[in-house]
């Protein structure tokens, strides 16, 4: 007990109870209330993401025969998806398709973004929620709406017919992988433009006002000042888009077409129709290293830019 | 409190506090009301069973009987392959009755997820033909593992008007190069590889041998560049179908007749290879909560007037050989059916019991030729 307690209340005949001893231990001390503030986050992530990695681990050294799963451990799975080239070129092609779809939302954000940081004075508010509308139709409707918009007897080709520039409707449009990048990179937008607004509003005008008083023009402004203080934002928007659209497998089985399928559908295939739970939970593991490298890669290269 | 007055007086600034919160209060009270009445009048959902099934025979036509004896539909969950459905089921979902088809009932019963049907409880078993179900590896103690419910072919549905037939059906038309990109496929393994073994000329015996693989897979890979299309949607592909996106597609009897009811130039082709016919149905769970009700789902499904409307509006044959009265010859030729039922079945090629490692490789090579390797 610390003697400014005892101050306050007469102190016990004998020891202090036990709920008196846990008050001031936690008191006391600081990492402790820190733990304490921290558990009903730190609970939801031991139960919902540390163990069940844990078991995909453990299962991805598993393997298959029929219906059952031998607990043997091993690496056999691993080494299929290193010899095998259809792992690689569906990994390949799915961090090739969430990098453009991340790039194109990111360079169209920004302008909407520093609009309404920078020009928008009053409600700003309906700004923001205007720029969310997407998100209030659900996910699925989004695809579907994109399946009229690109379709055979969709919105651009009847438009293209009754122009006249076509004859016949066009197929490349749907079932490709530029469909897959379009509806992503409309799915998402929202969240590459919220991040970069907000570090767009956090920079201090006076610092372009000093660089204006120094002579700089506007476009040396920008690059100077503007767009340094705003990557902080930019690199939250690549990694909140590109992390789960590596890893998307809706889009790619509506709009993708044959030639459009992500390595999200195939381990979808494995948990379903083809019944391997563990080579799943390998490839579900292969890609979340997959997209870790490219996220570290991306951070190198933002942090050689601001050098 | 009259609504007008109240109007009024909002109008004219003079709205009382106290007739103020008397509205809100009651629009309070009127609101929370609502869902209550409504929970009442749906009963509860957990008094029925559940039927999961391909999507499309979630509808009341199937359940005339049921309703009229416990006044409400079963529940429904749905799936787009039977594969998927056995995970699920594998993976702990409990759904009272599911509809597999009649050769995956070696491996559905190897799961021990199901127990055997009292067929004596069946009110409508007597009419039930037993070809249908008469398969050493679907009964055991005089007990049935599957009821059968519908059956059917897998074709091709192909546009009249636009599809350049040469010659005779078949089913070399799903590989015609000048239709290329013009062509779609069922992507569930189930259909599709087995109508491969069919294209590639493999006697369904030896499906299982190794050079079937290589026989089977070359030639997927080989018309897999003509294919614009893989899904187990068959929404999509009567859409595509309808805007002629699509020129001919692998489809069940369904796809065909409801495009032709909307007055789309298409036929069901019957390929001088001969169709992929299947038989499906139903089966049990093991730890069936509503087990009574199960039964009459069950009864319900293989009833004359299930069989009148799967018949009818969807084209698919029908376990209950009542329900072929009904239609005259013509009628039912023109669905790729017959009044005499068995002709059909034995002349179609059937899918036989794999075991599951060979459905396991099976998908897993199906899903890699889909993705182009």
């Amino acid at each position: 007990m610390t003697p400014f307690d005892s101050d306050l209340r007469p102190a016990p005949a004998g020891r202090p109870s036990l709920a008196v001893g846990l008050r001031n231990r936690v008191h006391r001390s600081e990492a402790l209330r820190g733990y304490l503030l921290l558990s009903p986050a730190l609970a939801v992530l031991g139960v919902a993401i540390i163990a069940p990695l844990i078991l995909l681990i453990v299962m991805s050294t598993w393997s298959m025969s029929g219906f059952d799963m031998l607990m043997t451990p091993g690496l056999g799975n691993y080494a299929i998806i290193a010899s095998d080239p259809i792992y690689a070129a569906l990994l390949g092609r799915s961090l090739k398709i969430a990098a453009i779809a991340t790039a194109a939302t990111v360079l169209l954000s920004y302008p909407v973004a520093y609009f309404v940081a920078f020009h928008v004075h009053r409600h700003k508010m309906l700004w923001l929620i205007l720029l969310t509308l997407p998100f209030w139709t659900s996910y699925l409707m989004r695809i579907f709406a994109w399946r009229v918009v690109l379709g055979y007897e969709g919105v651009i080709n009847s438009a293209l017919m009754s122009l006249g520039l076509i004859e016949a409707p066009m197929q490349v449009f749907l079932y490709s992988q530029t469909a897959v990048t379009i509806a992503l990179a409309h799915a998402w937008a929202a969240f590459a433009i919220l991040p970069i607004y907000v570090s767009l509003e956090k920079i201090d005008k006076s610092y372009l006002e000093a660089a204006a008083d120094l002579g700089d023009n506007a476009a040396r402004r920008f690059w100077r000042i503007t767009l340094p203080l705003s990557l902080p934002g930019v690199v939250a928007a690549f990694f909140l888009m590109f992390i789960p659209t590596v890893g998307d497998y809706v889009t790619a089985a509506m709009l993708g077409g044959p030639d459009g399928m992500m390595v999200g559908n195939l381990i979808q295939a494995q948990f379903g129709p083809i019944n391997d739970w563990p080579m799943g939970a390998a490839l579900a593991l292969v890609m979340t290293l997959a997209v870790a490298v490219a996220g570290l890669a991306f951070l190198l290269l933002t942090r050689m830019i601001r050098r | 409190m009259d609504v007008i007055d109240q109007l009024h007086a909002v109008r004219s600034g003079k709205l009382s506090r106290r007739a103020f919160n008397r509205s809100l209060m009651a629009l309070g009270i009127g609101l929370t009301a609502v869902p209550l009445g409504a929970r009442r009048a749906l009963a509860a959902p957990e008094d029925h069973p559940t039927f999961f099934t391909w999507g499309g025979f979630d509808i009341p036509e199937l359940f005339v009987e049921y309703q009229a004896k416990h006044g409400e539909m079963p529940n429904f969950s749905t799936f787009g392959g039977s594969e998927e459905a056995l995970v699920k089921l594998r993976s702990g979902f409990v759904a009272d009755v599911s509809h597999p088809c009649l050769s995956g009932v070696p491996r559905w019963v190897e799961t021990g997820l199901f127990q055997p049907i009292d067929t004596s409880r069946l009110s409508n078993w007597p009419n039930v033909m037993p070809e249908l179900y008469n398969a050493d590896f679907n009964q055991t103690e005089g007990k049935f593992w599957l009821v059968p419910f519908d059956w059917g072919q897998t074709s091709i549905t192909y546009r009249t008007d636009l599809f350049d037939l040469q010659g005779e059906e078949s089913w070399a038309m799903l590989s015609d190069q000048r239709h290329a990109g013009r062509l779609g496929m069922l992507s569930s393994g189930g259909d599709a590889w087995w109508c491969g073994a069919i294209m590639a000329g493999v006697p369904l015996s030896e499906i299982a041998t190794e050079d079937a693989f290589t026989r089977i897979s070359d030639f997927m890979r080989a018309q897999r560049p003509l294919i614009r299309i893989y899904t187990d949607d068959t929404t999509s592909l009567e859409q595509a179908l309808a805007s002629g996106e699509l020129v001919a597609a692998m489809t069940w009897n369904s796809s065909a007749v409801t495009l032709r009811a909307q007055d789309v130039p298409v036929a069901f082709a019957q390929p001088k290879e001969g169709a992929l016919t299947w038989v499906c149905g139903v089966m049990l769970h093991k730890d069936a909560p509503h087990l009574d009700r199960a039964y009459d789902v069950i009864d319900s499904l293989i009833s004359v007037p299930s069989g009148i409307f799967n018949i009818g509006t969807y084209g698919y044959g029908h376990s209950n050989m009542k329900a072929f009265d009904n239609f005259d010859e013509a009628t039912l030729r023109g669905l790729g059916l017959s009044k005499n039922p068995i002709e059909i079945l034995q002349a179609g090629h059937f899918m036989t019991p794999q075991s599951a490692d060979w459905e396991a490789r099976m998908n897993s090579t199906w899903e890699k030729i889909k993705a182009g390797f």
